[in-house]
């Protein structure tokens, strides 16, 4: 299972570039970065290869840092990818709360992360429908 | 055979108590009449406790100006013992105190103790600071006079605190609520249920405003009474006020106080049941008394008797100050009552600061709150629940609708003690 690390942020400058220069300084690679701004703060949720270690060095730092499990849905980076996607799960009334993609670095494959409020489920529903979910090892080497 | 009562004057007929006052009051005029500062205040005697309210009040200001000994009343070689408080704004202030002062505040604290149903089989662990700060050591002397087992712990160290709880079976404690709060999470951590795994029975909650429904919290979880107290260093600390059991109000010791309610405004004396600022005069004080003290709380004066069957006067809970009195769009309002609000919601607890400002020309509240990583999950709807959630409980109970601000941890000032959690900008 794929997680991902969401930071409580005061909206003010630099929150970000100190996030990202902290995972930096620990070796932390970041696979994809979202922000849900509230006005006065924001999550940060942060995709990396080592979610362990970039909750650990936040926290450390003085952050909240709260740990989600995501899914992440392998698909073709072509035309249509996404559709083919979002089409079945609302099909499957799945609830997604968030959702944001990226594309791999050989190109020809995106990873859609997608945050949902029954996980068991969810995984299970988008493995049937024959995608490929990405397990915590597999974003660890992408 | 052990009686309700630790003294005989608990239960002292009202004429009985006046004469006894009046007595007490004249004899402190003439002990006060040998320091600088009450020498040309005070005639020789009185005839009637009604002329005390022509005798000019004592301000925390008198106390400031006369540091450090224009109100001592004896050879400073009869003095065994000083508390001193820095305050939170302005110059120190001192209190002297000579055996026989440090032996009638003992007995008071010990009354106090006695009164709520601690008895020398008892444990006490006292886990407030000991030091300048008189809480501390007024519940320890209280405490060995009445002939409890008393465990001078202090604040702090929680694993030590939880230690000496389990292997002394401590029945009695004296803690913040804050802390109280704190340590029943490092509890469930260990594995401990308080109500079964300790012998707790009584708690002393103190230093800090608290709800009463913060007080009904600490009871269910530790299993326990938890009594109100009142004290205040220049009247000794611990001790002059404490809850019965009857838990309706606070009996003043009317034979160690003279309690006044004055109107703080004008000065003039109120009503029982009229809200107001409480004045306190010591009458057994030898090394510094202290005549119509301006407390600066407030606080009204139950009317009637208590089922108890003590025969002096009951205070309320302290509502406020009235030196941090705010008025907000035209509307008294005391920090206390933001704050007891704000204490009784978990993920708040102590983590917050209350800023008041001019927006456009209206009084306007900001109140931050730290996310800290206990409350934080990730989720954005929980954060603005919990919001809301201030906002209408602060708007039902005192009428104010804040602005909340969520603010990172560990952003908020932190101070050893009385932490500063107000900041009025409207001035500037
Ligand atoms: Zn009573």
């Amino acid at each position: 299972m794929a997680s991902q690390v969401t930071v409580f942020v005061e909206n003010k400058p630099g929150r970000i570039a100190r996030i990202t220069r902290i995972l930096g300084n620990n070796n932390i690679n970041i696979r994809a970065i979202t922000i849900s701004d509230m006005g006065e703060y924001g999550l940060i949720n942060i995709l990396t290869n080592d979610p362990d270690s970039a909750s650990d060095v936040l926290s450390k730092e003085g952050f909240s840092v709260s740990r989600k499990y995501v899914i992440g849905v392998i698909m073709k980076d072509r035309p249509g990818g996404l559709a083919d996607i979002a089409e079945y799960l609302n099909k499957s009334t799945i609830n997604i709360s968030n959702a944001y993609g990226f594309i791999l670095k050989e190109g020809d494959k995106a990873v859609l992360i997608l945050e949902v409020d029954d996980f068991d489920r969810a995984e299970e529903v988008i493995r049937k429908g024959g995608f490929h979910t990405l397990t915590e090892g597999e974003l660890h080497n992408i | 055979m052990e009686g309700t009562y630790w003294d005989r004057v608990e239960t002292i007929q009202r004429d009985g108590l006046k004469k006894l006052q009046l007595k007490r009051l004249n004899k402190t005029f003439e002990r006060a009449k040998k320091s600088r500062f009450y020498r040309d205040r005070l005639p020789e005697t009185i005839n009637s406790l009604d002329a005390l309210k022509d005798i000019p009040f004592t301000t925390k200001s008198d106390l400031r100006s006369s540091f450090p000994n224009g109100m001592l009343s004896v050879p400073q070689e009869e003095i065994i013992r000083l508390h001193s408080s820095s305050g939170t704004t302005g110059r120190a202030t001192v209190i002297y105190h000579t055996r026989s002062d440090i032996d009638s505040w003992a007995d008071l604290v010990a009354r106090s103790m006695y009164m709520t149903g601690v008895r020398k089989s008892d444990v006490f662990q006292n886990m407030m600071g000991y030091g300048l700060f008189t809480g501390g050591l007024g519940l320890h002397y209280g405490s060995e006079r009445l002939g409890a087992l008393t465990i001078p712990a202090s604040s702090g160290n929680s694993i030590r605190q939880i230690r000496l709880m389990k292997e002394f079976n401590s029945t009695v404690i004296h803690i913040t609520p804050s802390y109280a709060l704190h340590l029943y999470i490092l509890f469930q951590e260990e594995c401990i249920d308080p109500v079964s795994d300790l012998h707790l029975r009584i708690a002393f909650l103190g230093a800090e405003p608290y709800s009463e429904e913060t007080r009904k919290r600490i009871e269910s979880l530790y299993g326990l009474d938890a009594f109100n107290s009142y004290g205040l260093s220049e009247m000794n600390g611990p001790g002059v006020a404490f809850e019965c059991p009857v838990k309706e109000g606070m009996h003043v010791w009317e034979d160690s106080y003279i309690l006044e309610v004055v109107d703080p405004e004008t000065g003039d004396l109120l009503s029982d049941g009229e809200e107001g600022e409480i004045v306190l005069t010591t009458l057994k004080r030898e090394g510094m008394p202290v005549i119509r003290y301006r407390t600066g709380d407030i606080a009204s004066v139950f009317p009637g008797e208590c089922p108890c069957g003590r025969t002096h006067r009951r205070i309320s809970r302290i509502k406020g100050r009235t030196d941090d009195m705010l008025i907000i769009k035209g509307v008294n309002l005391y920090p206390m009552q933001i704050e007891k609000i704000l204490m009784d919601i978990p993920e708040v607890g102590n983590n917050y600061l209350i800023e008041i400002e001019k927006i456009d020309y209206l009084d306007s509240i900001n109140i931050k709150v730290e996310v800290r990583p206990e409350i934080f999950h990730g989720d954005i709807i929980e954060l603005e629940n919990l919001k809301k959630r201030i906002v209408e409980d602060l708007k039902n109970e005192i009428l104010i609708h804040p602005r909340i601000t969520l603010v990172e941890p560990n952003s908020l000032p932190r101070s050893e003690g009385k932490a500063v959690r107000v900041v009025d900008n409207r001035s500037k």
